[in-house]
């Protein structure tokens, strides 16, 4: 085997059975959108019945938004990890050892898709068995390339900025500042058409915007809608930008 | 509708504009703290450097001990490190620009030998490791490692060397051994190859006790040899080592030294920083002492030592003019290689130590000049460094 693809693998491996050494984070991965499903998805059935809102009812319209609500806070938390192996020695020793910059980066990349579709077929079972979400199985095969490109993407952003700022405060503050306004302008909570005219040209610039409409889109069987193509391509797009960036920062990183 | 949407704009201008007023002055005040930190450590530089380069240093640099490499490289020993002004420059975030770490360093490693690089915390050691571990790029300089060149063979260098930095880098989730076999094969080795040679080093190093654990439940000892064994699973021929004895006890810092002088005895090449001074003495071939980025000094420990004249007397006063007076009048006195002031204590350098003790009590005694205190001591290579800096590595470190 190609050394530069087995180092991806020896890293990605070792990060991953790191992260399942530590099983927490599977309940408080998931901790957040249940408590958004129990406890803030009853509050829409009032609203479901408004004109214009655009699902059949409000588990259909809210399941699919969470799933993408956790791929984007999941994902951008993932440079705390880097941080802690920057501090702990361990990102300066593999970098003294003959492995590709672009090697070690892409292992860690690698963990997300794996973690998050471990969370999100979890999250998907508990809506269908415990909220009677309908879901239409083509369009969850499809939703779920479609969460792993996302959370490249997040996770490779929020690794660059870890290898920036090495310190988690600042990460926190920056993640925080960033995944906000993109989580809220992305009609994750209410729908969009709902907002005033200036929020609802905002949105336009929030790639999410388009990633809940598709998944929303996914879910309830309309895997045609023009949303999946625009998004699938905006995010490959990002996706492979944040992943070149984060390989340039590893190459150049004093850690 | 229109006149919400105006003042909804309105507000989020104001947003941004608030954010901005609190971004720039987050900006303003972290500036001046960064670059006083900086400082301390940049702008002693000229006025200490100046000092030896004119005061006595230039004597003790006249007699045995060259400051340039050859003269006292053992003949017919290749170098493994040959370095050539090499420099680091760090940018500064304040309006005065740099700082420089490394000023023009030049020396060379030999095979075989265990080469230490002294000096205080803050005096360019590590950075100098890390430029040549290929982690840190040089600003200017050459540097050829096991015969490739640093600039641009990083590869075939890092094949050959092995590093293990000031905090290790064992990751705490995973055990021992899965550390010392995540390495092996990013060295290439296959599953089979790396078990073996895990098992092999486990043995060697008397691991096995702890190898299943995690290594955070390590002592500080047993995290130790595990780093060094990490740094060796792919039998370098040079090794670096980042202040391996560091936070360490006693016993501990014996044992990781033995480990050192087994691979040098097989054959390893090992660079070592450190600012232990009696251990650097005891375990290293050669050594080099840098102190604001540049070498000062640089030989066998034993050589060193032996420039600053055999043996020290440290005279202590009742005051400091009475100790002034005293090292004016040995100024000069063909008893005493060289002396220091500090306060109220002079120290004396002189060859034969306890021969010229009484002889200095009495011209003391003729002068009035009654001593407090009094100690006859070997010279330590702490003396080397006082001797060369102005002041002992501890008040360095103090600083």
């Amino acid at each position: 085997m190609n050394k530069t693809i087995r180092d991806i693998f020896i890293i990605g491996k070792r990060e991953l059975l790191i992260q399942v050494r530590n099983p927490l984070w599977l309940f408080f991965g998931l901790f957040q959108p249940i408590v958004y499903l129990a406890l803030f998805s009853p509050f829409l059935k009032g609203i479901a019945s408004t004109p214009g809102f655009p699902q059949s009812s409000a588990i259909q319209f809210f399941a699919p938004g969470m799933l993408i609500m956790n791929v984007l806070f999941g994902a951008a938390f993932a440079g705390f990890g880097l941080i802690d192996q920057l501090r702990s020695g361990f990102i300066e020793r593999i970098r003294v050892t003959p492995v590709k910059r672009a090697s070690i980066a892409l292992g860690f990349v690698l963990r997300t898709p794996v973690v998050l579709i471990i969370q999100s077929a979890i999250l998907l079972v508990v809506a269908v068995l415990f909220f009677h979400l309908r879901v239409d199985i083509g369009g969850v095969l499809l939703l779920l390339p479609l969460l792993i490109i996302i959370g490249i993407t997040m996770a490779s952003l929020s690794y660059t900025i870890a290898l920036t700022v090495k310190d988690e405060g600042t990460l926190a503050a920056i993640t925080n500042f960033f995944t906000l306004p993109l989580f809220l302008l992305a009609g994750v909570m209410l729908p969009i058409s709902f907002a005033p005219k200036v929020i609802q040209s905002i949105a336009h610039f929030d790639p999410f915007t388009y990633a809940v409409d598709a998944s929303r889109a996914l879910v309830n069987g309309a895997v045609g809608d023009h949303s999946v193509p625009v998004v699938f391509i905006i995010f490959a797009v990002l996706g492979v930008v944040t992943v070149l960036w984060f390989i340039t920062s590893m190459r150049e990183a004093v850690a | 509708m229109e006149i919400q949407d105006a003042q909804f704009i309105g507000f989020l201008i104001a947003l941004l504009a608030v954010g901005a007023v609190v971004l720039f002055a987050w900006h303003v005040v972290m500036r001046p703290r960064k670059r006083g930190t900086k400082k301390k450590v940049a702008s002693p530089a000229p006025t200490v450097i100046m000092a030896p380069a004119e005061t006595p240093t230039t004597a003790l640099f006249s007699v045995p001990v060259p400051v340039s490499v050859p003269a006292n490289l053992p003949t017919g020993q290749s170098a493994i490190i040959e370095t050539h002004n090499l420099r680091r420059t760090f940018a500064s975030r304040g309006k005065r620009g740099k700082v420089e770490a490394v000023r023009g360093i030049d020396f060379q490693v030999l095979r075989g030998e265990i080469f230490g690089l002294l000096g205080p915390n803050g005096a360019g050691k590590t950075t100098t490791m890390r430029m040549l571990c290929t982690l840190l790029i040089p600003t200017t300089g050459s540097v050829t490692i096991a015969g490739h060149s640093l600039s641009h063979q990083h590869l075939e260098i890092r094949k050959r060397i092995g590093y293990v930095s000031q905090v290790g880098g064992m990751q705490r989730e995973a055990t021992g051994r899965e550390n010392l076999m995540l390495q092996a094969k990013l060295y290439g080795m296959t599953v089979a190859e790396a078990t073996a040679r895990v098992e092999e080093l486990l043995t060697l190093l008397n691991l096995h006790e702890f190898a299943d654990r995690k290594t955070s439940t390590y002592s500080g000892g047993q995290r130790r040899i595990f780093d060094l064994a990490c740094g060796i699973v792919h039998r370098p021929e040079l090794l670096f080592l980042d202040e391996p004895s560091t936070g360490l006890d006693p016993q501990n810092r014996a044992q990781v030294w033995e480990q050192v002088k087994k691979l040098r005895d097989q054959g390893t090449t090992i660079f070592v920083t450190t600012h232990y001074l009696e251990e650097a003495d005891a375990l290293c071939d050669r050594v080099a002492i840098v102190d604001h980025g540049i070498i000062v000094a640089m030989g066998t420990p034993a050589e060193l030592k032996k420039t600053i004249g055999e043996d020290s007397i440290t005279l202590e006063f009742a005051d400091s003019t009475q100790a002034q007076y005293v090292s004016m009048l040995l100024e000069g006195s063909p008893l005493v290689r060289s002396h220091t002031l500090e306060e109220r204590t002079v120290r004396l350098y002189v060859d034969h130590g306890d021969a010229t003790l009484p002889t200095i009590l009495d011209l003391l005694h003729q002068q009035n000049r009654p001593v407090a205190r009094i100690a006859l001591a070997h010279p330590t290579l702490d003396d080397v460094f006082l001797k060369l800096t102005g002041r002992t590595l501890e008040a360095s470190e103090a600083r």
